[in-house]
């Protein structure tokens, strides 16, 4: 196992308080106690990823090849975008989110594991919902509700996953050894309460269905802009919050940008999410509060992005040899797009041209795939050597994964931003018949699917990859790939 | 910050802010609209029993992930009422008498908020349903065949049989009759009519 370069070495540049290194025997210990339900979360979560992705190439190519797998009910487009959709958030990005921030709320509260039953049966619960909800969108009791399309009965064992959890993390932060309260764990306890009153409020509301359809527009906008920004993106920032200090040893750069950052995130988000229905059928005040928040959301955005790019100024060369902080890179790069992209959006002038082009859905891909997932991928990177206890076995596969993943999410993104803008343009022009609108946005749809090709290579890569690192794990005795190198090895 | 409890303080009132914002209030105000009493009854009207069956088949084929139901007008675009789509804005009212409004994000299809003012004849739905390309020749529309069956003709041929020209049409001897589920999802498409006026939303002049 690596160093562990301190977050308390830069105490004297901040006054933050960030927790004591731990002694490496407690570090084993919990590392040791973690290995199994993170790895199980991890585990399934590129399954949900591959097979989600797969989904999405199907759909995009049925959308510029209509006959394709044509007149099969379960394979129909409109149950299967839904299922693929789901599939990437609660099957990959939910649990990668959780199995990443599981370790790392053991880690900073310094407390080894207790009861890892309960986060065995969490996760089995968890990926018991996804499966039954996908396989009742797909046999037609799907609900149609944005993000939570599954059958109402397939959220009990979701919500049974998430209540142990929840539970597991209370007692952690109760029993944490280190009485202080590092600004990881701060995103952290947002984005896992933010996620029980997003699916409880969502549930009751929605799927239960005791609200009436006048009010549903402004809850399912307030829940599917939600699970992304407070949920997902909170528990994102967190991660690179712990990752570049750890793999730079550079200190935070200011306690007071991270603050700001952190509150107003948290309150603007709240507000935002109704730019989604500007012109619809919602009260007009309601999207005016949201055209402001999402504009004013600039603020944590330049304070957030501000921090993390002066702790990584002049650490090009610890970027390009960490296969972790590339993705965090990445990752913050992507964030800064989709908020930009998000901002114009919110414009009413822009809006009344992008508005149902696939330019929003773009906005909401590069939010899941772009940041949340490449800094998952960044967690995955720098906790899985930590766990198996060896490093990662091959360069090439990270260089792919991270090469197509970057390509794929810059042509999809192109896609959405020139596609949207043309597509939109046609759409608001009345002599424009809807079929002639529809061959405007082809060629864009045929970007996308190699988009999507490109994604799937990438991803394909990585599980391949950690494929590899398990069966090592257990055959500790198999010849080593010849490509694994030792700048890698240094870093994670 | 060293203590647990005001951090989570902090974060559940602002969070709760947005929450009263967009959630409470959506639930006490927009929730209890009453329907808007006419001459001719209440607005908007009910739906029979098939149309409310046929909006669980629409939202079983996730229909709304092409077709917007809402009629969108602002300072800077009306063109869905140029386009026909409607004569005036959609307004939270209009969803009084639905299960689930499926208001919808994406038009890769038109909107289907005044489908059923734009369209009247039930086989024309059962045409375009069972082979959209053949009714609008370049529709990326998925086939939905499935919710047909094809039967052999038995001595007279089925009054609800579906006239196919394309090439799916049924071979010599069989007819295409639509499902119940297909009925439902006609009748639900059919209902799609915003064609009355509310006095919160006024008529949008001709251009």
């Amino acid at each position: 196992m690596s160093h562990e370069p301190s977050l308390s070495q830069t105490q004297a540049a901040t006054n933050f308080s960030e927790p004591a290194p731990l002694h490496a025997t407690t570090r084993a210990e919990i590392d040791s106690s973690l290995r199994f339900p993170v790895l199980l979360f991890f585990r399934t979560a590129l399954f949900w990823l591959l097979l989600g992705s797969i989904l999405c190439a199907i759909t995009s190519f049925k959308l510029v090849m209509p006959c394709f797998l044509d007149g099969i009910c379960f394979l129909s487009y409109g149950r299967l975008l839904p299922v693929a959709l789901d599939a990437l958030l609660y099957g990959w990005a939910v649990p990668a989110g959780l199995g990443i921030s599981l370790w790392l709320v053991a880690r900073l509260c310094g407390v080894p594991l207790r009861c890892s039953k309960m986060l065995i049966a969490a996760a089995i619960f968890w990926n018991t919902g996804v499966f039954l909800g996908s396989l009742g969108v797909l046999c037609g009791y799907g609900s149609s509700i944005p993000w939570l399309e599954y059958p109402n009965w397939a959220s009990v064992p979701l919500f049974i996953a998430f209540l142990l959890m929840g539970i597991w993390v209370v007692m952690l932060f109760t029993a944490r050894q280190p009485r202080s309260i590092y600004i990881t764990q701060w995103y952290l306890l947002l984005g896992l309460c933010a996620f029980s009153w997003l699916y409880t409020t969502a549930n009751s509301f929605l799927t239960w269905g005791s609200v009436e359809a006048s009010a549903q527009g402004p809850i399912v906008a307030w829940y599917s802009a939600n699970i992304f920004g407070l949920f997902l993106i909170p528990l994102a920032l967190g991660i690179i919050y712990y990752l570049i200090p750890k793999i730079t040893g550079a200190p935070i750069y200011s306690y007071y940008l991270a603050v700001l950052g952190f509150f107003s995130l948290l309150f603007l988000t709240g507000w935002s999410g109704m730019t989604l229905f500007l012109g619809g059928p919602i009260p007009a005040w309601m999207v005016s509060a949201s055209v402001v928040a999402t504009v004013l959301m600039i603020i944590p955005v330049i304070a957030v992005i501000l921090n993390f790019a002066k702790m990584l100024q002049g650490q090009m060369g610890v970027i390009k040899e960490s296969p972790a902080l590339r993705f965090v890179a990445f990752g913050i790069l992507s964030y800064l797009v989709a908020m930009v992209m998000s901002l114009i959006y919110a414009l009413p002038t822009w809006n009344g041209i992008l508005h149902f082009t696939n330019y929003s859905h773009g906005i909401m891909l590069l939010t899941l795939l772009g940041t949340v997932s490449m800094v998952f991928f960044a967690g995955i990177y720098y906790i899985a050597p930590r766990l198996l206890g060896f490093s990662w076995l091959c360069a090439c596969s990270v260089r792919w994964h991270f090469w197509f993943a970057v390509i794929g999410l810059s042509l999809m993104t192109v896609s959405a931003i020139l596609g949207g803008l043309i597509e939109g343009l046609a759409l608001d022009d009345a002599a424009v018949t809807f079929v002639n609108v529809l061959s405007f946005a082809a060629p864009w749809h045929w970007l996308n699917l190699i988009a999507w090709m490109l994604l799937l290579l990438s991803y394909v890569s990585f599980v391949r990859l950690f494929g590899r690192m398990l069966f090592h794990a257990t055959h500790p005795d198999q010849k080593l790939s010849a490509c694994s190198f030792n700048s890698l090895a240094s870093v994670s | 910050m060293n203590r647990l409890r005001p951090l989570f303080i902090t974060i559940a009132l602002l969070f709760f802010t947005g929450w009263i914002g967009f959630v409470a209030y959506s639930y006490l105000q927009l929730g209890r609209l009453a329907p808007q009493s006419d001459s001719d009854g209440s607005l908007p009207p009910f739906q029979s029993g098939s149309a409310i069956r046929g909006a669980k088949v629409y939202a079983a084929e996730g229909c709304m992930t092409c077709h917007s139901q809402q009629v969108r007008q602002t300072s800077v675009t009306r063109s869905d009422i140029d386009r026909n789509w409607g004569k005036r804005p959609s307004v939270a009212r209009d969803y009084l008498r639905e299960q689930v409004a499926f208001l919808g994000a994406s038009r890769i299809g038109p909107d289907l908020s005044n489908v059923g003012v734009r369209a009247t004849d039930s086989a024309w739905y059962y045409r375009h349903l069972y082979e959209p390309a053949t009714e609008v020749p370049g529709s990326t529309m998925p086939a939905y065949r499935y919710l047909f069956k094809m039967q052999k003709i038995q001595g007279q041929p089925s009054e609800e049989a579906v006239a196919l020209r394309g090439p799916h049409a049924p071979r010599e001897g069989y007819e295409v009759v639509p499902t119940e589920e297909a009925k439902d999802l006609v009748a639900y498409l059919l209902s799609r009519k915003q064609d009355y006026s509310l006095p919160e939303v006024p008529p949008v002049p001709e251009k």
